[in-house]
């Protein structure tokens, strides 16, 4: 071997060992970070399982297992939540679906006047906090008697009725379906509302599933408006503004804090079996809407 | 089948940009007419003004002698093709076929027989199970053809349906087209930018450019007595040569290029002076094909230099600068030149073109209209 | 200063194209301020033209109009029912009927108490059969301003009817004279599924807009010229229109006011310093991690991504909660290091509001790194593999291929993306309240009518305490909401302005 063949054998090994060694820090940090964020789900759930105390204390593994948590949460108002949620969110999943496929489809498909002046009208209406409207329908749905223990029938009325504000993901999905394939079925003969659901909607698969999972998943996290319209009546709240409850003041995380670890594993699961279940479509949406705006 | 007419048709995008004006034309039934030009001419905006997918600003279009302006593209009986195919992905072959039909609610039976006979002719029939994804260039354009085919319609549009492909693909196509329209038999409206299609499927050519059409007429015509420069060098390939001349009248006419006379004869010169064309500045065109290699001894032919030397095959294409250093394309046939000739066309080789009398064009160079027409 | 033509501005080094094309942003200002003008002026013109065309076509409609037409200018829909029309005519005609039955016996009232929101609140009054004074109703500001505003949307929309009613005469009146035949009502419910389909499919999602977030922001932007609070409830206090008075008071720093323009100074400085950290360190690390875990020759790929994005979908409320709970005086972490000896005292995690400031913005990286690693991936899958091979052919290293290539690219797709997530940031409620709330503690520096907010808090949540707080001060939180506005509508118009791709639709494919 010649030197100069000996050197590029040394930098190749080089090479070699100095991807190794990134590969090597990549694992490390890796390993690390997944740690640092699945550690928290870990400990709630080994929390939810503890009988010996029911307050927070300085250690994660129980001393004493047992589902007591778990039946102390069915003799709350738990159930009354959760069924509470579980309604908004499937409700939601459908109208609010239909009303976000009209918007979008039509701001991306159908040329009228006013097209333009109705997206920047959204994009302005979008740039108020949502919250500041609360106020108003409080009172409003109040008086209709949507407020308090019928809450959850107020907050799908506000969720669903605003939901067309929500367009964008849905819009960018549609504008990268070809413009002529709707020409040609109309050439084909069909009307507009053919061209929907005929050729349009069953190429929509991904986006509609899309928007489902998370039209059902908003009312899972929704906290602010949940807590204004429930106001203060058990029987309206949502989980996330009940199990708040149980933390809110020492004197409540003494007394519930594992029935809190308990209820979140019950919130969590379900939810996270549907979206690994759907989560390619889930990716997609995000990926898209992210690209597109 | 039926006829078309336009009449005066205009459209104007927003408020300014005109993109067809004044469009004039009556197509007659069963006839095979094709638009070109390049892009922005105009010329698929007209083709989606008659399938109604895009509003007519000013005019009026007629199918079959029924003004057609304010119906939906499904109530007019057309059928078309696009550029890009427009398959429904989700259908399958079959179903992408029998989508019109289906939307009629036609029986089952009619339906099946309608498609399978439209496959058999264009041979797909092996295909109708499969998704447009699973097809190569080829196949979805038949599919897409065939889709239009089992319409029956009154009219057949077709929108640079093939230019999608390469360009033996497209040669292939193009002449299974010719042979399609014998078979359907109906009236078809077809654009393309390519002036080969133009001339070869169409028995008329409309010529647009900027909105306007420029010249009506069947391939022939147009390839003969272009009525512009911009007819002139658009049809035929390579384009047209175009030369700064004079046109003289004294007894006959005589064309002074470059400081040589070269004398008009023939039919030309007949048609000149019928036209009563006085002396004055023109530009002389004259197509590749119809230059010719003289020699030295021949005192009208122009000495030029080879710039450039392209080997087609069954014919040299001479790319050479004059002595005012325009550039010409001269068309040789292979074949009429001898070994020495041949090897004799070398780059910076001094050569010396003639133009055949016959085959000149003349063109007011202000008007670029062209003097006899 | 002059402008370089391309070729000159190509002569500069780098540090002198940077100082020019800052140079050149900077000169840009005015003339956008110009441009900006000249647009609103010439759209108040074109307002103005509009306007004018309109009301002349209205008279010039009702000189050359038929009789019917005539009548229609009165007798909405008579034009359409006289002509065959039956349905349209049947439906302006109620639509008449109702609006002038709907003025005449409320309309009417409530807009005429506008100027004031009432005169009388509740009151006591002298009953004879009991004898005795007995609370009685009076007028209610709120419920006054309310219909107040339905009112005038309604007008609007008969005006806007009227209008559409006398075009129509119009037109039909053209249809008869060219010798065509009127649209029938079978015609006008097919083109509802055709050529008119957008209406069909706009109705119910608009209708929701309207009522449920139009109509509301219209009252609360009022709001915020009023004086309603928990002190001037509506009823038995009405409250009425003060002017700009309530945003002088925000941002005027004259004594007795001090105090709130200062919180406001201090919780929106807080609220764009959390929301650019919070962009910006949620985006470069996402995209670390996208990098790190697609790169050549890692395994466990689907594992590692499997793991992150298993964490988007558990509810935030959840997470949040209990991770704010780990960092509590008692909680987890500060027990486990106090067992091991490590410190003394608990960590003021949440209650020193430096600490307080710092966690929520890492706690947000671990709430966010998942998401934006997806969008991150999605984004690098999409970078054309042949821009790398001919970077690494002309002898691009790792890190060069990362800041000239992936970096640029990434944040030329994103920008739009970027601009969305720093709004949400800006209005971030859930994570700020769910770590927050019941740990860290008030600054009595930042008190106003006795709410006190954190130094942690948002514009958001500040807002939403003030509603909640025992004053209700319903005119303060409608001024912060439009300031929130301004802030973001300013931002928005930077940014794209700045960013040169900014949404670009295809129209005319």
């Amino acid at each position: 071997m010649s030197a100069r063949e000996i050197k590029k054998v040394r930098r190749h090994i080089g090479m070699h060992a100095k991807k190794t060694v990134a590969n090597t820090a990549i694992y490390i940090v890796l390993t690390i970070m997944m740690i640092v964020w699945l550690v928290p789900f870990v400990c709630i759930l080994l929390e939810s399982f503890r009988t010996e105390s029911t307050y927070m204390v300085g250690y994660i593994i129980p001393k004493e297992w047992g589902f007591d948590n778990y039946i102390s949460l069915l003799n709350s108002d738990f159930p009354k939540w959760y069924g509470n949620t579980l309604l908004i969110g499937l409700v939601c999943a459908v109208v609010q679906t239909a009303f976000v496929l009209a918007m979008s489809y039509c701001l991306s498909r159908l040329r009228f006047k006013g097209r333009k002046g109705l997206m920047n009208l959204i994009l302005i209406l979008g740039m108020f906090p949502g919250f500041l409207t609360m106020i108003v329908l409080y009172k409003v749905l109040s008086g209709i008697n949507l407020t308090g223990a019928n809450a959850p029938y107020g907050l799908m009325l506000v969720y669903c009725a605003s939901s067309g504000m929500g367009y964008y993901v849905a819009k960018g999905f549609f504008d990268t379906i070809p413009r002529s394939l709707d020409e040609a079925a109309r050439v084909d003969g069909a009307t507009r509302l053919q061209v929907f659901t005929k050729i349009t909607l069953p190429m929509a698969k991904p986006i509609i599933i899309y928007t489902i999972l998370t039209a059902f998943m908003a009312p899972w996290g929704d906290f602010m408006f949940a807590k204004y319209i429930a106001h203060n009546t058990s029987a309206g709240y949502n989980v996330a503004v009940g199990m708040q409850m149980w933390l809110n003041t020492p004197q409540n995380t003494f007394a519930h804090y594992t029935e809190f670890c308990a209820g979140g594993v019950l919130v969590a699961i379900p939810i996270t079996v549907l979206f690994m279940l759907l989560q390619k479509y889930y990716i997609e949406g995000v990926t898209g809407g992210a690209v597109k705006g | 089948m039926a006829t078309v007419k336009l009449t005066n048709v205009k459209k104007v995008y927003g408020k300014k940009v005109v993109a067809v004006d004044n469009f004039n034309l009556e197509i007659a039934d069963k006839e095979f007419v094709v638009f070109v030009g390049p892009s922005g001419c105009g010329k698929s905006t007209t083709l989606r003004m008659i399938a109604g997918l895009e509003e007519i600003t000013e005019g009026t279009i007629e199918i079959d002698g029924v003004v057609v302006n304010d119906f939906q593209p499904k109530d007019r009986d057309i059928a078309m093709v696009f550029q890009n195919y427009a398959l429904y992905p989700h259908l399958t072959v079959f179903e992408n076929m029998a989508f019109s039909l289906r939307l009629k609610k036609m029986p089952q039976d009619e339906v099946y027989r309608r498609v399978t006979e439209a496959a058999e002719i264009l041979g797909i029939t092996e295909l109708l199970m499969r998704k447009p994804r699973e097809l190569s260039g080829g196949q979805r354009q038949r599919v897409a053809i065939g889709r239009a085919m089992v319409r029956d319609s009154k009219v057949f549009l077709m929108d640079e349906p093939l230019s999608n492909l390469d360009a033996k693909l497209r040669n292939q196509m193009r002449a299974e087209i010719i042979l399609l329209r014998k078979k359907i038999d109906t009236t078809f409206v077809y654009v393309t930018h390519d002036q080969t299609e133009a001339m070869t499927l169409g028995d008329r050519i409309v010529i647009m450019k900027d909105g306007l059409i420029q010249q009506v007429g069947t391939p022939t015509e147009v390839f003969d007595m272009p009525v512009n420069l911009f007819v002139a060098e658009f049809i035929g390939a390579p384009k047209m040569n175009m030369f700064p001349a004079t046109l003289k009248r004294d007894n006959g006419y005589t064309v002074s290029l470059y400081g040589r006379d070269i004398a008009v004869t023939g039919a030309k010169a007949d048609a000149l002076a019928k036209a009563q064309v006085a002396t004055q500045a023109i530009t002389l065109g004259a197509r590749p094909e119809h230059i010719t290699l003289s020699n030295i001894t021949n005192p009208s032919a122009i000495p030029c230099t080879i710039e450039v030397n392209e080997m087609m095959g069954g014919e040299l294409h001479l790319h050479v600068v004059a002595p005012d250093g325009n550039k010409i394309i001269v068309r040789v046939q292979t074949i009429s030149l001898t070994e020495q000739q041949r090897n004799a066309l070398t780059c910076g080789a001094t050569v010396y073109i003639a133009f055949d009398p016959k085959a000149m064009h003349f063109f007011d160079p202000e008007t670029t209209g062209n003097l006899l027409v | 200063m002059k402008r370089l033509s391309d070729l000159e501005y190509l002569r500069l080094n780098r540090f002198q194209k940077f100082l020019y094309r800052i140079a050149v942003f900077f000169m840009g200002i005015p003339a956008w301020f110009c441009k900006l003008g000249k647009k609103i002026w010439e759209g108040i013109k074109r307002f103005g033209i509009g306007v004018k065309d309109e009301i002349f076509d209205i008279g010039r409609t009702f000189k050359n109009g038929s009789w019917q037409t005539r009548v229609s200018y009165l007798i909405m829909g008579f034009g359409n029912i006289s002509r065959g029309q039956i349905l349209r005519g049947l439906m302006f005609l109620l639509f008449e009927a109702v609006f002038i039955a709907y003025m005449a016996i409320a309309g009417v009232h409530w807009l005429s108490k506008m100027d004031t929101l009432g005169d009388v609140g509740a009151h006591l009054e002298y009953d004879p059969i009991l004898d005795t004074s007995v609370r009685v109703p009076g007028d209610d500001s709120f419920k006054i301003l309310l219909y107040g505003v339905l009112t005038i949307f309604f007008v609007i929309a008969f005006i806007y009817t009227w209008r559409l009613n006398i075009k129509q005469n119009r037109i039909a009146d053209e249809i008869i004279a060219s010798g065509k035949k009127l649209k029938s009502a079978k015609d006008d419910l097919k083109s509802l599924v055709d050529d008119q389909f957008h209406k069909t499919l706009l109705a119910l999602p608009l209708a929701g807009i309207l009522i449920f977030t139009v109509i509301p922001m219209v009252f609360m932007i009022l709001i915020a010229f009023t004086n309603y609070d928990g002190a001037h409830d509506g009823y038995s206090n009405l409250f009425t229109w003060v002017g700009w008075d309530n945003f002088n008071a925000l941002l005027s720093s004259a004594d007795g006011n001090s105090r709130l323009s200062y919180t406001f100074g201090e919780i929106l400085s807080w609220t764009l310093i959390w929301a650019i950290f919070a962009t910006f360190t949620n985006y470069f690390l996402g995209m670390f991690v996208a990098i790190m875990i697609n790169k050549k020759g890692i395994r466990l790929k689907k594992l590692w991504r499997g793991i992150l994005v298993l964490t988007i979908a558990i509810p935030q409320f959840v997470s949040l909660l209990y991770v704010s709970r780990l960092f509590a005086s008692n909680g987890i972490v500060n027990s486990t290091l106090m067992d091991w000896g490590w410190i003394d005292s608990p960590i003021p995690f949440w209650t020193d509001s430096t600490i307080a400031r710092i966690m929520v913005i890492v706690i947000n990286i671990w709430v966010g790194i998942p998401y934006l690693m997806l969008v991150a991936t999605g984004v690098l899958m999409n970078i054309p593999q042949d821009l790398y091979e001919s970077a690494r052919i002309d002898g691009a290293s790792g890190f060069q291929q990362y800041t000239k290539i992936t970096l640029p690219y990434m944040l030329f797709v994103t920008g739009p993306y970027l601009l969305t997530s720093f709004i949400g940031n800006i209005n971030n409620f859930n994570v700020i309240y769910l770590l927050t709330w019941g740990q860290a503690v008030a600054d009595p520096s930042l008190t106003v009518n006795g709410t006190s907010a954190m130094r942690t808090d948002l514009l958001i949540t500040w807002l939403f305490k003030i509603t909640q707080g025992a004053d209700s001060d319903y005119k303060l939180a409608a001024v912060i909401g439009i300031m929130i506005f301004v802030v973001i509508a300013v931002i928005s118009l930077i940014i794209y302005n700045v960013i040169p791709s900014t949404r670009n639709e295809d129209d005319y494919s």
